[in-house]
């Protein structure tokens, strides 16, 4: 089979490098190992500043509605975070006065959603904040399974139920002109947001729980089905086995389902994303990148890898894939000249150009696709 | 009588102490225990949960070999709910001297260790994760014991009879008339407020940190300590103990604990100033990993959960080696031995004596007070294990029991009976790798003094299982901000937790456990904004 592009890697990274490349008319197929990052995102697009708007308006296009506003979001344990570029589902505050009275509403027995810390934060800025819960009996059938209370089966619930949620919510009210709620909601269809929002008699945001992130799997679902619809090849639950390098260029990649069919392709992108999505891989005495065994940019002294302080910035999460300024990434010295490492798997190597976190993810996407559209082999 | 005057203070919340206030509360006395900060948080709480069979020191110690089998045969009765009847091997590698074992065999018997030479090949069918290449086996009757659930049940057992408990307050000095000993001073590292109580006899039952409170006395103690590092790994890969049938040494131990299996020691003398803040090193890790491997070579690609290192009390004799140092039990009367009087130190022993070391400081105690009603502790059941077993409990209570009921009812035995469960609410899970509900949760908070996560820890194993915390700290932290009307108490209290996760995480930070933790640290920074 042969490609413009092969992408490997599914995640924020990957698919954004794919729906530029598949909106400029180049065939390209993407190799996804299956869950990633998307699926515990905070709906902040961090250090996405530069590309704000290229972002918002590839996103559209997909269905995914953002907020390209400056402000604040309220996070999950109750702290504000300075953001530009958000998903639909963060409602954005101009400052941290957010409301006179808020009603904070949870599931009964749902611990994944902290509104106590939410309220005292409220309260301390002299906002006050009632908390009340809700309890459905169509949702009694997932406690029968004492782990089954997590944000994603109750989503799943609410794509049915969020009716008799919003009913219930409606008798609750009193005088409060902010409601806020779990994001839980629309896991199948944002519109359900909207149609909270129109149903209930105050304002209405939503605040993150613990993963897995609900708007963030929709997101990823929403542009997973953008990059088909424009004619991309997902290759999902798949996995590379090999790739064909020589001379500086990879020629085609092999994969586990595909056995001995071999992908062909001018150019490829790797964004595999870091430890935790395995794109990157830690022994006792080496980080190594397990694919291709690109060079790395790390310390091979493990004391060297870590802060004691668990909430500082830990050395090892600057570990990365090494690259040259156009994103090639190297095997033993040499750059690899139709190859492109993107996102996570840089570590914050890069961070100076391209930022971190989801912004480095779409800022190093753009880079690549970019590059390839231009034709700079 | 105040109610700030006592028979007798016992300071230290380890095992020893929590033993002490228990025999002492069952003689009758008026006891307070008055520990710095939680239960179990020295040596108690940081060893290989072994029950020794005393096997161990055979060779080299008969008396201590000797009381550890008593003790063992007692604590498998009286805590029953603590302690897993694994049973142990000692096993001979290639490399090892095979003598060896007829000497160890024959030591064993003479202390009173029903002790068994195996043929390898029926050793290796009963604990397939030895190595295979053994050349000999002696099985005995080890166990594994649960060394939070047993300091918390003799706590609770001590306070059932009356005994006062003061966690998180520190001794900061003592109250002298003439050359007794008449009271302490403390320090609320909560409240921050100090005390003052008063007793006839004060008994330093502090582990390693004894040696500071006897010198705040005006005697001293000449106590070395001797950390030991040890690895937990993150499946039960052994079902029975193994050690080394050799002399003493590094990473010898194999133990099998609940879900996990911990593998230690070493042994390395450090100074006084260090015992608050020991760390585990790289070399310490590889080490641990390389001779455990050879007990088990599954170990070699196991998954670690974390590293901790413990500060064994051992008090000094004439040798620098600190594995040559008596292990004994020392009970000082001060009294006897410097002409203060009502000054008692309990220390040196063995988590699996503690409880002798209970009843001698008693009996001392006893004596001195003119008390005279003998030692039931070695008859009376603890809170837990009084009746009959936690599964016939649980097969009462429910019909049905699920994996989360079955692992309270484990963790609690009979006391599981008092976890609120009616509900589907009290019985959503909390804490998803240790099967904890939200009754167990708050139970705990109710009955046994939780003032943070770190308590609540070493009371549920919370946070215990692979992911170290990184999802049940926040909904616990939740439950626990409800319980204490405080959230900024309780935001603080998570991140002290997390701290405390990460300083067992880091030494053994690589492979599943980097991921575990990059993991972790994104969701507290980008989506928890903790």
């Amino acid at each position: 089979m042969r490609f413009d592009t092969v992408i490997i890697g599914g995640g924020l990274a990957g698919l954004t490098a794919g729906i530029s490349l598949q909106e400029a008319g180049r065939k390209v197929a993407i190799v996804s190992a299956g869950q990633n990052a998307m699926h515990f995102f905070s709906g902040n697009f961090e250090d996405a500043g530069p590309v704000r708007d290229r972002v918002a308006a590839l996103f559209a296009a997909a269905g995914v509605r953002t907020n390209a506003t400056d402000g604040l979001q309220l996070m999950a344990m109750g702290k504000f975070k300075n953001v530009s570029l958000t998903l639909e589902d963060v409602t954005v505050f101009p400052d941290e006065h957010i409301a006179e009275k808020v009603l904070l509403v949870n599931f009964a027995g749902y611990h994944d959603f902290f509104g106590t810390f939410i309220a005292e934060t409220l309260e301390n800025l002299g906002i006050s904040c009632r908390i009340r819960f809700v309890r459905l009996a169509e949702m009694e059938s997932l406690r029968t399974s004492p782990s089954e209370m997590r944000s994603v089966n109750i989503a799943r619930m609410m794509d049915e139920y969020w009716e008799k949620v919003v009913t219930d919510i409606r008798v609750l009210h009193k005088d409060e002109d902010l409601i806020l709620l779990p994001q839980v909601f629309g896991l199948k269809d944002a519109a359900v947001l909207d149609k909270i929002r129109k149903a209930l008699p105050a304002r209405v945001a939503f605040v993150g729980t613990m993963p897995p992130s609900v708007p963030g799997i929709r997101t990823q679902m929403l542009l997973k089905h953008r990059f088909e619809v424009l004619g991309g090849t997902f290759l999902m639950g798949d996995e590379v086995t090999s790739a064909a390098l020589h001379e500086g260029i990879i020629s085609s990649i092999t994969t586990r389902n595909l056995d001995t069919v071999r992908l062909f392709a001018d150019h490829f992108i790797i964004a595999t994303g870091g430890f935790f999505s395995k794109g990157l891989v830690s022994t006792p005495t080496q980080v190594y990148e397990p694919l291709i065994g690109l060079d790395m940019d790390y310390s091979e002294d493990r004391n060297a890898w870590y802060n004691e302080e668990f909430f500082e910035s830990q050395p090892y999460m600057n570990f990365g894939v090494k690259t040259d300024a156009e994103l090639h990434p190297f095997k033993d010295g040499e750059p690899i000249r139709n190859m492109y490492a993107i996102g996570s798997i840089l570590g914050n190597t890069r961070k100076e150009d391209f930022g971190t976190a989801a912004g480095l993810a779409i800022r190093t996407a753009f880079a690549a696709a970019d590059a390839i559209k231009g034709g700079n082999v | 009588m105040k109610n700030n005057e006592y028979d007798v203070i016992i300071v230290g919340g380890g095992i020893t102490g929590a033993g002490t206030a228990r025999d002492c509360a069952m003689r009758g006395l008026r006891v307070l225990l008055v520990e710095r900060y939680d239960i179990a948080t020295g040596a108690t709480g940081r060893n290989h949960g072994l029950l020794h069979s005393g096997a161990r020191y055979a060779v080299t110690d008969q008396e201590s070999a000797n009381e550890c089998i008593r003790e063992n045969m007692i604590l498998r009765r009286i805590a029953s709910h603590c302690v897993d009847e694994t049973d142990g091997f000692f096993i001979t590698l290639p490399e090892d001297d095979l003598n060896y074992q007829t000497k160890f065999f024959e030591s064993c018997l003479s202390a009173g260790i029903h002790a068994e030479i195996m043929d390898p090949k029926e050793a290796l069918r009963m604990e397939p994760s030895i190595n295979p290449d053994i050349i000999g086996a002696v099985k005995v009757p080890d166990g594994s014991v649960d060394p939070f659930r047993l300091c918390a049940a003799n706590m609770l057992d001590a306070k059932l009879h009356g005994a006062q408990v003061l966690l998180y307050s520190e001794v900061t000095g003592f109250i002298k008339d003439g050359d007794r000993i008449v009271g302490i001073k403390t320090f609320n590292h909560q409240t921050h407020k100090t005390g003052e109580y008063y007793a006839n006899i004060t008994v330093n039952a502090a582990g390693i940190w004894g040696h500071h409170i006897a010198e705040l006395a005006g005697v001293n103690i000449d106590m070395v300590p001797a950390k030991g590092a040890l690895l937990i790994f993150a499946h039960r890969v052994n079902g029975i103990v193994i050690n080394r049938c050799r002399k003493p040494s590094n990473a010898d131990i194999l133990v099998p604990g609940d879900t996990v299996c911990i593998i230690g020691t070493t042994s390395t003398k450090i100074p006084f100033d260090k015992c608050d803040t020991v760390t585990v090193t790289p070399d310490e890790v590889n080490l641990l990993i390389e001779e455990g491997a050879k007990l088990a070579p599954a170990l070699a690609s196991t998954r670690i959960l974390r590293a901790f290192a413990g500060v064994r009390p051992l008090v000094a004799a004439d040798s620098n080696d600190s594995r040559n140092i008596s292990r004994g039990i020392v009970c000082l009367d001060h009294e006897k031995r410097e002409g203060l009087k009502g000054f008692i130190s309990i220390t040196g022993g063995k988590l699996t004596t503690y409880r002798l070391m209970a009843e001698m400081a008693t009996d001392l105690v006893c004596e001195k007070l003119s008390v005279n009603k003998p030692c039931e502790t070695a008859n009376a059941p603890l809170p837990g294990s009084d009746g009959k077993s936690f599964r016939e409990v649980a097969q009462k209570i429910w019909d049905n029991p699920t994996t989360g009921q079955k692992a309270a009812a484990g963790r609690l035995g009979t006391g599981v009976t008092n976890i609120p469960a009616a509900s589907s609410l009290d019985q959503s899970l909390i804490c998803e790798c240790e099967q904890v509900s939200v009754g167990e949760i708050n139970s705990a908070i109710e009955r046994w003094d939780v003032n943070g996560l770190r308590d609540l820890r070493r009371r549920t194993r919370v946070g215990m299982g692979p992911c170290q915390g990184e999802l049940c700290s926040c909904r616990a932290a939740g439950l626990l901000a409800k319980a204490h009307g405080c959230t900024d108490r309780a935001r603080a209290d998570l991140q002290r937790f997390m701290t405390e996760r990460w300083k067992g995480m880091y030494p053994i930070g690589w492979g599943d456990a980097l991921r575990e933790a990059e993991y972790t640290q994104w969701i507290y920074k980008h989506v928890l904004g903790v």
